[in-house]
Parts: C-alpha cells; structure tokens; sequence
C-alpha cells in the first residue's frame, strides 16, 4: 500500500506562527512538520521533500532567503514548493524569493483561512 | 599608551550629504571605528571609511582590519573602492557580511567595482584580502567578539552584537522597528476573535525577539531616519521613526542610544529638534535612557 499523505513543512522560529499553522491544518489530510530554525529544518530536509514547505524569513542565525539558496542546491528541492511567510514586505524580498523559485510571497499577520487555501491551491495541484 | 574607543566616521543614510547646512552632524555615509588597544573593528563601508582609511595609513599602528558589513546597499560600501589600505600590499582585511558562501560575499563586493561604474576591480587591491564564511555565528578581531542577527530592512541585512573592552556595542544602522506591530494594527478589524488573541501572541513573540537582540546593550547605535510625519509616507522603506526607536531601546533597557543613520534631507536644525523630542518622551517616561545624536567624529570613550 502506498502512503500519499501530503506533508507540509513549517518553518519559523515564532511559536505562534507555528500553533498557527498547526490550528489552520487541523481537520486537514497532511502531516504538519515544524522547525523553529533553518538548521534543524536542513537536516530533515536532506532526506525528506515535503508537498509544501512554509519559509520565515527573518530567523536567528540563518535567514529564510540564504536557507532557500542553499536548499536549491540539493537536487532534492530544486523544484520544491516553496511560500515565504514574512513580515518583512519588501519589494527586494518578493524579487530574491522569486529568483529562487518561491511560488509565493504572503506577509504576516496572515488569516487562518489565506493558510489553508494556499494549502489547498498547491497540494492539490501536486 | 593605548585607550579603547567607538567612533563614527559616518552617520548619513542613503546618501552623502555634505552640505554646509549639515556639517554640524556630518555627510559621509555609514561607518563606525570599534578601537580597542589599536585592534580594529569597521562596522559598514560607507564613505565614512575612507578618511578612516586615510588615518589609519597616516598612523600605520597596525596593518589588520576587519570589516563587518550590515548590507551591500550603496551607503554602506561605496567607501570601499577609495580606501586606501586595500592599496597596500602589507595590509591584511577580512571582511564579513550576509551571503551564501565566501564567494558570494566577494562577489558582491567586486560588483560595484566594475567597468562601466568604476576604472579598476578588486583584483588591484594589493592588501591581502580574505572573506569569511557568511555561516559562522561567532568572529573575533584581537579581544572584541562580534555576532550577528538578521533585521527588518529589505534584502538580507545585519544587526552586530560587539563585545568590546567589557562593553556590549549593537550596531544596527538600517532597521524598521515594530513592522509587525503596525501591520497588525492595520488589519485587525478583517480578523476573527480568536485570530485577534494569536496575532497579539505573535506580535509580543516578536517584540521580544527584537528586544533581545539588543538587550543589555551598553551602546546601541541605532538607525532613527524618520520622524513621525515622514514615517505615514515612508512605512515599508526598511527604517525606523526615532519614535519606536526611543521606545524599543527603553523598552530593552539600553543604557545609551546614539541615533543613526540620519536622513540626508535632514540638516543640522531638523537633527537637533529630533533630539529634543527624543528627550522629552525620554524625560516624560522616566527612563535612564541617554540619548544621543551620533555625529561624525564624535568619540565614544570605552576605558
């Protein structure tokens, strides 16, 4: 039997942000994996390519931006779905994000219901 | 006999302002000298580093720098290609900024000395140049100790915690306080109950994160480029109103705040009365606070 449960990464070193993301999946068929930093989120992502993974930007020590170029460097997430979760809504930041492939770009505080359509628009595509 | 200090070279912000109506605060752009017992740490390469450079050549007491860059924005490196020890063949520099690798660092620092923009590349500085793995937390100069954080400005850009002659120096020359705060505060009405109680939680979640990393701060030095009226038409430009940064310092219990990174339109009149306002919200509150403008070549004892 295969297991296609979808598993959606959340990465954010806001607690919050992450009980957020838990309260707006709950009821949903996906696993939800969170990392409260980029280097913990890099060793599970070395063997694991989620369906959607949810990127903060400003984090301490790594930031979302240089963790994402580093990620496109492993061949396993070169066209890993990726949605910046920020912030920081700066028009230099939307264009590097582009640049690297993220599919979107929403600012905080963002709604229950942006997390769960974005959600439902890129896993169901996949 | 030697003796520690922080010196600013360079307090402008976007661009060098060296108009007489101005020369009281200063116009050369973003840089900072940390001196301790001739050990030196440059804080951004504005066009404040080249009479830094300037002197330090003259004085020739020690041929080692380090650079830490917050960003590469313009106002913070266009100094670069006009210091001198770069020059230098016995010189050695390090520098440190936001990047992927040693090579995207050098990358983006050869960029803006490059044909049309520029006569010569990097590759005539004779000084002995090495670039640090943007990935290591912890860097050192002599006994000063320096860590960084990630702030709100646009592009990837860094906040400096310096441990200096037992003195703790932040160094955040572009960074717009309490972005969230506001954004939430925006959007309040379109959320439900029980998203209002989360983003409150986040929101404070967040200004503790900003609180500490610049908490038990001796110096803070701190960009402050707007004042209120600016700020209605300029939230999202990446810097603070003196406003929240007054209140963010206190708020961290810093002990003194220099104000940074000063908006080129602003002459020497509009700074001043920017500090006044500052002391009075300061007076008004009660806060041992000491406030400061940062001017160029203004020196800040650390023995």
């Amino acid at each position: 039997m295969i297991d296609d449960r979808k598993t959606v990464v959340v990465v954010d070193d806001n607690a919050t942000v992450r009980a957020l993301f838990e309260r707006s999946t709950e009821g949903l068929d996906l696993d939800l994996v969170s990392f409260d930093c980029a280097e913990t989120a890099m060793v599970y992502l070395k063997n694991n390519k989620p369906s959607l993974l949810f990127l903060d930007i400003i984090m301490p020590v790594m930031d979302g931006l240089t963790f994402l170029s580093e990620l496109r460097r492993l061949a396993l997430h070169r066209d890993t779905s990726v949605i910046m979760i920020t912030s920081k809504d700066y028009a230099q930041d939307r264009s590097t994000a582009n640049e690297l492939g993220a599919l979107e770009f929403i600012t905080k505080p963002m709604p229950m219901r942006a997390i769960t359509d974005i959600i439902s628009k890129y896993i169901n595509k996949i | 006999m030697t003796k520690s200090y922080v010196r600013f070279w360079g307090v402008r912000g976007s661009y060098a302002a060296p108009f007489p109506t101005h020369l009281k605060v200063g116009g050369n752009t973003s840089c900072v000298e940390v001196n301790v017992d001739d050990t030196v740490l440059i804080c951004d390469a504005g066009t404040g580093i080249i009479p830094l450079g300037n002197k330090l050549v003259a004085e020739a007491k020690n041929k080692e720098v380090m650079i830490v860059l917050t960003h590469y924005h313009w106002d913070h490196i266009c100094g670069l290609p006009f210091f001198v020890p770069a020059f230098i063949p016995d010189w050695n520099l390090t520098f440190f900024g936001p990047g992927d690798s040693k090579q995207d660092v050098k990358q983006k620092l050869d960029s803006q000395m490059q044909a049309p923009y520029f006569p010569v590349g990097t590759e005539s500085w004779m000084a002995n140049i090495n670039y640090l793995d943007p990935r290591d937390a912890k860097l050192s100069i002599g006994s000063i100790e320096i860590s960084y954080h990630n702030v709100h400005h646009p592009g990837v850009t860094y906040g400096y915690r310096i441990k200096a002659a037992n003195k703790t120096i932040i160094y955040v020359s572009d960074n717009e306080c309490q972005f969230l705060d506001k954004s939430i505060k925006q959007k309040m009405s379109e959320f439900t109950e029980e998203e209002q109680q989360i983003f409150q939680d986040m929101n404070r979640e967040e200004y503790e994160y900003e609180l500490n990393t610049i908490r038990g701060a001796d110096i803070l030095i701190h960009d402050a480029q707007y004042t209120p009226e600016d700020y209605e038409t300029k939230r999202g430009w990446g810097h603070s109103c003196y406003v929240d940064v007054v209140n963010y310092a206190i708020d961290a219990d810093v002990k003194e705040l220099y104000l940074y990174h000063h908006d080129p339109y602003n002459d020497d009149d509009a700074i001043d009365n920017i500090h006044q306002k500052c002391q009075a919200m300061i007076q008004e509150c009660g806060a041992p606070l000491i406030c400061k403008i940062a001017r160029e070549g203004m020196e800040i004892d650390l023995d």
